[in-house]
């Protein structure tokens, strides 16, 4: 064997630390040692000498015996920090040379190592919970206005139910009177009617109704199709990853700009701000050919083809083919005359015509499917303005329930206030807005499509309704989709703060953003402090 | 008829994971791979009448009086009037260079490959040590130990053998496919129109007009011009090309030519028994969503071939910077290899070894070895295309820190420049870069940052500007103005590093202060590491994503003769920048994805952007083997892979593949779902934190071993062959490796649901499960220590290992001593005084060896000998007097000292930093019964430890296959990592 110099310099273990260095205080009674001297593991796992307690070698299974080092992993060490507030951190940083801010007093490394700074931290710590609580006060003042808001909503909204509830009984009644009239004046000329719509022109028409619905929602199929593939194209135009570096990728990028009238990306890249959106802008103008209708004109005009009342066409139809004469206002009255008094008026009007007719002027056409249509027409109108009363006062009861739904716009109705409302950030290249409980979009500042980031779903779906935390996360999901990616969402991180305000996006994942921002409505007043929100 | 799973293949619409194959050439679209694989063909075809057009002319013959070299005339018997110059030099480690270029032709061929690869122009033999013996047939030199080594050049055909014992080991030019095509003009190459029309189909009249065609083949093919998808080659200097035959008559594997994605063992690419049907292909290129089996090009080249048998290795190097095609194909006794490069002298240097570990080292001594990287890089690294703002960084810092995982340092890909203007911060997102980075090593963490070689071309941009002012970037054909090609940025142009210009240049930028007005990075700070990727280079809407073959760099070159060297030239002068970047000066940390032969001295590599599955999981060990072969030591692969959402269970796997990976780092392409570790679930987290914290106990593990491989060149991960070179069983394995010569084994777990791993075993020694102490002795009963010379021999063996998700297959060799720091820490520097276990795992003599070396990690105190350097050894004896009664001995000696290191003092700063760091427990694995007393020597103290029953380290396989052995640990015996002491174990 190799003769060799025994140097050996046994190495003095730490310094003997205080047996309940780092223990918190809940602990400290548990941290003595038996008459024999010796002290149980805190599982009970084992039975250990005092000695090697705080001795920076772990030996219970539970790392209770070196509650003062790092002997022993994923244990908690505790920080007195006279002065300031006592807290625990990892057993992993306790001697490593780093003074950690939690322990202002350094007893998280070797005596000298760090400086107690519990004073001054203690006082700026101090501080800062002031001017929170100044902020917490502030903004819970405007969150007040809020709930008072809410609460004349309340008011509001329980009045309005109260009338519409009158508006819908006496609207209910109208439609009542006016089914009525219908069905009788209906019943004189069903059989005439059924009679006129055997009409080739009438069943052309029918076909020619059908075909042009079926078409538009072709036509608006293929629009919105084609939408889609101009943002995706667009987005492939502005966000193609080169590092596919597939040539074929640039070619469906120069194709799609040549067919959109838009300048090489390239170009705009390097011209960044030049003046390509107008040049592309005044090549778009159209000659506009005689006779035909433009984009908006289709649209008008459909929906005034569509919305057209065939009956009535093929009325009006029938008396220009036996030029007639229009009918007198005079005949219609019967619609609108209560049932009681209209045996009198019957017998008045034909009296009155046949006086006429003497005179030779009235002419005795008697047009009962006109005039059986046009009740119709009131029925529908009255029964069109009950369902929208209805609504209404579904919409009112809707909005009544949720303005203290916890669920909703808040136990105290504190959110309603903030009901659409938008708030924008800027961030350069795009304008981020959130219309606060509707939706989240991306607005380029430079020209190009706007995208929507999603529609408001819910609150954090992690925490449970009622809580802070609950209120402190919106999700606004299901917005336009990314060329190969998912659809866009958002997840605005709100806290208290005296403004309605956006701080900052970041788009964390491709297509999908972190928002923060501020709102007083978080700001629960400081007596809520200590208080369980209770469900 | 094709098959219907082939069919249904072929229908597959386009995949989203696609590698794009019509991006770049087959051999069969490459003019010259296509006259090389033609060469090949007519030599086959002609069998033994085939003779090379290539001789040495005697009478040129000029030895050097001085130098083991000398120099000939050679003739081509096709064009007698080109002429070619042998340069055969014997270095004085027995390395043989062979170098052949045209002399007075009509241009110079690109000679300066080796003068980049090289770390000096090698020392030759003296003549008299190496004495050459000039014959009728040949000149022929002996030397070496006990003049074992032969080396012979044939005059005609000429041909260069080297031998051992006797038997052939290299042959260059065996087969006649020698063939360097010589300058000429296009003009003069047009061949006679003598038989016109009427001579077509009679091959006769054609051998009769073209004498060379026999050779060169009928047509000229794709001589003065090469078109290759949307791109034309305008090759102004007409064919150049070359084409070697290097044969292994005796060595049934290679391995080497990194970087390719496939077996270490590389598979035949010719012949009956061709795994592919294209040759290896060197031609760096960023290859978008490789194949994870393919002979394909990749980021890197280092044209080094390691031949291996049971007799010995060799190995070849062929330093040519070009465009190169190697086929290989494997017979029955050796391997046959051919070489074909676009451009480049010839210049092959021929490694004798005789073993993997003297081919190591005689590739070191030729290109370096891999420097001694700052410590924290071999800690954890998270990355991400992109952490989008400085808040993100603090954000994931803030989560690391909450979950209390380890993590050393925090990468900022691309996104964090404005317009993709490398140093230029965003501000928008990162409006505060010095305070976040700051805020990062406040922790004793570090940031990365990206720096690309491609230049946003606007003049604004000052780097740019200061590049194109100085007419320092890569020209067009034309060799006037600038190169404009497509990158990240837009329009871009490159910097020509072979510029020597651009290297004072790149210097300035990289400093945090700036001197005399120029452009300095002051946004930065002098610890910050440098990523520098898209190197091969990559031009998105270039030649095979590249440039232009005919682009021209400095002194007149066009790329094509520079183009393999190109990506290693920007990381070494990115080291150099960062070297200079403090005084005194910082070891830099620069990752590269481009590399060539010698870049292992100016940082670490990572296999680039593979896609998370299992296969790529699998392939980018082999990589990182392979690599490491190659010299690049300091490798890794993404974790998790780049492209795709790895699910939890790969991720965990692949995080312990990560964790025996020189090079640690997670990281992900911008379109994938955050998979910072913090993020798992249970149980996934908590075994990723156990597998961080492991690589962090391991660090001085890791850190020895680099040391090692900084001075030998031998790799950190060593496959089968490399530690048993006589077990034949173990050559074609790649699937599991030695980390270093700590003695750890480990097998990465790359299939889903595993839960057990076939590990295999050379040598008849016990090894022990790393985590449960399970034993797996030897198959027979331990030999006596006499017999140890025969270890290896058929003592082959697998074994399975448990292997679930929480399990790593981690074995320790007996004979073993692993020096760990258990204490979990945020980063590494953090646990600079953190105290050491030692795990002692006794071989079946009771013996073990291992060491720590350990220095400041980040500075160059190390050259001064401000080192600690340790040496732990056990050794089991009788206890005097008594019999049957042993005493187990386990000690502390100074390496340093012992090995004799340059000016170090065992009192040296670094040392004296850290004499309160002590070995706070020792567990020692193979341990059959209670011992009776342990005390440190000399000092008569007892020491506490504790015994956990066992089977020892003599028990047979009988009785011990699978049982848990016996494991003392004793307690803290306060005795310093840095002095020497002995405790000693009676029983």
């Amino acid at each position: 064997m190799i003769p060799w110099l025994l140097l050996a310099l046994p190495l003095p273990a730490l310094a003997a630390l205080d047996k309940t260095h780092g223990v918190s205080p809940a602990l400290q009674d548990k941290y003595i040692a038996t008459t024999s001297g010796t002290w149980k593991c805190l599982d009970g796992s084992k039975e250990i000498a005092w000695s090697a307690v705080n001795d920076d070698y772990c030996d219970c299974a539970d790392g209770s015996d070196e509650p003062g080092t790092s002997a022993c992993p994923d244990t908690t060490f505790y920080c007195t920090n006279i002065g300031h507030i006592g807290t625990t951190i990892p057993s992993s940083r306790v001697n490593d040379g780093l003074c950690e801010p939690e322990c202002c007093d350094g007893s998280d490394e070797a005596p000298g190592v760090c400086l107690n700074l519990c004073k001054q931290i203690g006082e700026v710590h101090r501080k800062k919970v002031e001017a929170e609580l100044k902020l917490r006060k502030t903004g819970s003042k405007i969150r007040g206005t809020y709930i008072a808001f809410a609460h004349k909503e309340k008011k509001r909204l329980e009045g309005l139910i109260v009338n519409l509830e009158r508006e819908v009984a006496s609207r209910e009644q109208e439609v009542e009177r006016l089914r009525d009239i219908a069905e009788r004046a209906e019943s004189l000329s069903a059989a005439e009617l059924e009679r006129k719509k055997q009409s080739p022109l009438y069943q052309s028409l029918l076909s020619h109704h059908t075909a042009l619905k079926s078409l538009r929602k072709e036509h608006k199929k293929h629009l919105e199709k084609e939408k889609v593939l101009g943002e995706i194209l667009d987005s492939l135009r502005t966000g193609y990853n080169p590092n596919y570096q597939d040539m074929a990728v640039l070619e469906a990028v120069r194709g799609w700009e040549s067919l959109a009238g838009l300048p090489h990306i390239n170009d705009v890249r390097k011209g960044e701000d030049g003046g390509e959106e107008a040049q592309a802008e005044t090549s778009k103008v159209e000659e506009q050919e005689e006779g035909i209708w433009n984009a908006d004109q289709i649209e008008v005009e459909l929906d005034r083809l569509l919305k057209a009342d065939h009956v009535s066409l093929l009325l009006e139809h029938d008396n220009i083919v036996i030029r007639a004469p229009p009918q007198a206002i005079l005949f219609d009255i019967t619609a609108y005359l209560p049932d009681s008094l209209l045996p009198t008026y019957v017998t008045f009007r034909n009296s009155v015509l046949s006086w006429l007719h003497v005179f030779g002027i009235g002419a005795v056409v008697s047009d009962t499917s006109a005039e059986s249509n046009r009740a119709r027409q009131a029925l529908t109108d009255a029964e069109h303005s009950l369902k929208l009363t209805r609504e209404e006062q579904q919409t009112a009861r809707e909005d009544l329930s949720d303005l203290y739904n916890p669920e909703g716009f808040g136990l105290e109705g504190e959110w309603k206030k903030l009901d659409g409302l938008c708030l924008e950030k800027n961030v350069g290249d795009y304008t981020y807005e959130v219309c606060l409980f509707e939706e989240a979009r991306q607005k380029p500042n430079k020209g190009g499509s706007t995208f929507s980031l999603g529609k408001f779903t819910s609150w954090n779906q992690l925490a449970k309704p009622g809580e802070l935390e609950y209120y402190s996360k919106q999700r606004y999901t299901q917005g336009a989709k990314c060329w190969n990616g998912p659809q866009r969402s958002v997840e605005l991180i709100l806290a208290c703060g005296t403004e309605n305000a956006l701080l900052t996006v970041a788009e964390l994942e491709k297509c999908e953003y972190q928002i923060t921002g501020t709102t007083p409505a978080l700001c629960r007043p400081l007596e809520d402090e200590n208080e369980k929100v209770e469900l | 008829m094709l098959s219907p799973s082939l069919l249904a293949l072929l229908l597959l619409p386009t995949t989203t994971f696609a590698f794009k194959a019509n991006d770049f050439k087959t051999c069969s679209q490459s003019g010259f791979c296509r006259r090389g694989r033609a060469l090949s063909a007519r030599a086959l075809a002609a069998s033994s009448s085939w003779q090379s057009p290539y001789s040495i002319d005697p009478s040129s013959l000029l030895l050097d009086p001085h130098e083991a070299s000398f120099t000939a005339a050679i003739k081509s018997s096709l064009y007698p009037s080109a002429k070619f110059e042998l340069d055969v030099r014997v270095h004085d480690d027995g390395v043989i260079r062979v170098r052949m270029d045209e002399v007075d032709g009509l241009r110079k061929r690109y000679d300066e490959a080796a003068s980049w690869a090289l770390i000096r122009e090698p020392r030759l033999s003296k003549s008299e040590d190496v004495k050459w013996t000039v014959g009728k047939d040949g000149v022929r030199a002996k030397y070496g130990d006990n003049n074992d080594i032969e080396v012979v050049v044939q005059y005609e055909p000429v041909k260069v053998t080297m031998f051992r014992h006797g038997v052939e080991q290299v042959v260059l030019n065996g087969r006649g496919l020698l063939h360097m095509e010589h300058f000429r003009t296009k003009e003069g190459s047009q061949p006679l129109e003598i038989e016109g029309a009427e001579g077509e189909g009679d091959a006769q009249t054609v051998f009769h007009v073209n004498n060379a065609a026999w050779f060169e083949g009928e047509e000229q093919d794709a001589w003065w011009e090469e078109t290759f998808s949307s791109w034309t080659d305008s090759k102004p200097k007409g064919p150049e090309s070359l084409s070697i035959d290097i044969t292994f008559p005796t060595h049934q594997y290679v391995y080497g030519i990194p970087q390719h994605a496939t077996n270490l063992s590389l598979p035949s690419t010719t012949g009956p028994s061709a795994s592919y049907t294209d040759p290896y292909r060197l031609f760096n290129a960023d290859v978008f969503e490789y194949l994870p089996d393919s002979p394909v090009s990749l980021y890197g080249s280092i044209p080094l071939m390691h031949a291996h048998g049971k007799e010995g290795t060799a190995a070849v190097f062929n330093a040519v910077g070009s465009d190169t095609w190697i086929d290989v194909e494997k017979k029955d006794k050796g391997t046959e290899t051919h070489w074909v490069s676009e451009s480049g002298i010839l210049d092959v240097f021929i490694l004798p070894g005789p073993n993997p570990t003297s081919v190591f080292s005689q590739y070191s001594r030729l290109t370096g070895t891999p420097s001694l990287p700052p410590s924290y890089s071999l800690a954890y690294h998270q990355c991400r295309w992109n952490y989008v703002s400085s808040d993100d960084v603090r954000g994931v810092q803030r989560r690391f820190d909450e979950e209390d995982m380890p993590v050393d340092v925090f990468w900022l890909d691309i996104e964090y420049s404005e317009g993709h203007k490398y140093f230029m911060w965003d501000n928008k997102t990162f409006p505060d870069p010095v305070e976040m980075i700051g805020d990062v090593e406040g922790k004793e963490r570090k940031m990365v940052i990206i720096i690309d070689p491609h230049l946003k071309r606007e003049s604004s941009y000052p780097i740019y500007k200061v590049a194109s002012e100085l007419g320092v970037l890569v020209k067009p054909k034309s060799g006037e103005g600038e190169y404009e090609g497509w990158c990240w940025p837009g329009s871009s142009s490159w910097i020509d590093f072979f510029n020597p210009d651009s290297w004072d240049m790149w210097i300035k930028f990289f400093k945090t202060k700036s001197l005399d007005g120029s452009w300095a990075w002051t946004q930065s700070s002098e610890n910050v590491g440098i990523w520098n990727d898209m190197n091969e280079p990559s031009v998105f809407n270039g030649p095979e994503i590249s440039m232009p073959r005919d682009n021209v760099h400095y002194g007149g070159w066009e790329h094509r003769d520079v183009h393999n060297i190109n990506g290693m030239l920007f990381t070494n002068q990115t080291y150099n920048a960062l070297y200079h970047r403090s005084d005194p000066p910082k070891r830099p940390f620069v990752l590269t994805r481009s590399f060539y032969a010698g870049s292992q001295r100016f940082g670490a590599m990572w296999t680039g952007d593979n896609l998370g599955s299992w296969e790529h999981m699998a392939v980018g060990v082999k990589m990182v083997i392979a690599n490491g072969l190659g010299g690049m030591v300091f490798a890794g692969s993404d974790v998790g892979g780049f492209f795709g959402n790895a699910d939890p269970e790969m991720l965990v796997r692949w995080y312990a593949v990560g964790a025996f990976s020189p090079f640690f780092r997670a990281h992900a392409h911008i379109d994938t779902k955050r998979r910072e570790p913090y993020l798992l679930d249970e149980p996934y987290k908590g075994i990723v934190k156990d597998v961080l914290r492991l690589r962090y106990s391991m660090l001085p593990i890791w850190y020895s071993a680099f040391r090692e491989s900084s001075l030998t060149g031998v790799p950190l991960l060593r496959p089968q062959y490399v530690m048993f070179p006589q077990d034949e069983e173990g050559f074609a394995i790649d699937d599991q490796f030695y980390v270093g010569s700590s003695g750890l084994l480990f097998k990465p777990v790359t299939t889903k649901g595993a839960t057990s791993a076939s590990v295999y075993l050379s040598d008849a020694q016990i090894y022990y499960d790393y985590f449960s102490h399970t034993a797996y002795p030897p198959p027979s009963a331990a030999p006596k220590s006499k017999a140890k010379a025969n270890l290896e021999v058929n003592s082959g063996r697998r074994i399975q290992v448990p292997a679930a998700l929480h399990e790593l297959p981690l074995l320790i060799r007996g004979g073993s001593i692993l020096p760990t720091r258990e204490r979990p820490r945020r980063s590494s520097p953090l646990m600079k005084h953190d105290p050491f276990t030692l795990r002692i795992a006794l071989d079946v003599d009771g013996g073990a060896k291992g060491e720590v070396y350990l220095d400041d990690g980040e500075g160059y105190g190390y050259e001064k000998g401000e080192i600690v350097w340790r040496g732990f050894e056990a050794s089991t004896t009788a206890r005097d007097g008594k019999k049957g009664e042993k005493v187990l001995k386990v000690w502390s000696e100074d390496l340093a000292s012992t090995q004799a290191v340059p000016s170090y003092d065992s009192a040296n700063p670094f040392a004296q930093s850290i004499t309160d760091v002590r070995v706070e427990r020792l567990v020692i694995l193979g341990i059959g019964h209670k011992p009776a007393s342990i005390e440190l020597e000399g000092s008569r103290k007892t020491l506490e430890w504790e015994y956990e029953e066992g089977v020892g380290r003599e028990s047979g396989k009988a009785d011990g296959e699978g049982k848990k052995t016996g494991v003392l640990v004793i307690k803290d015996p306060a005795v310093g990592v840095a002095s020497d002491w002995a405790i000693v174990v009676k029983f």
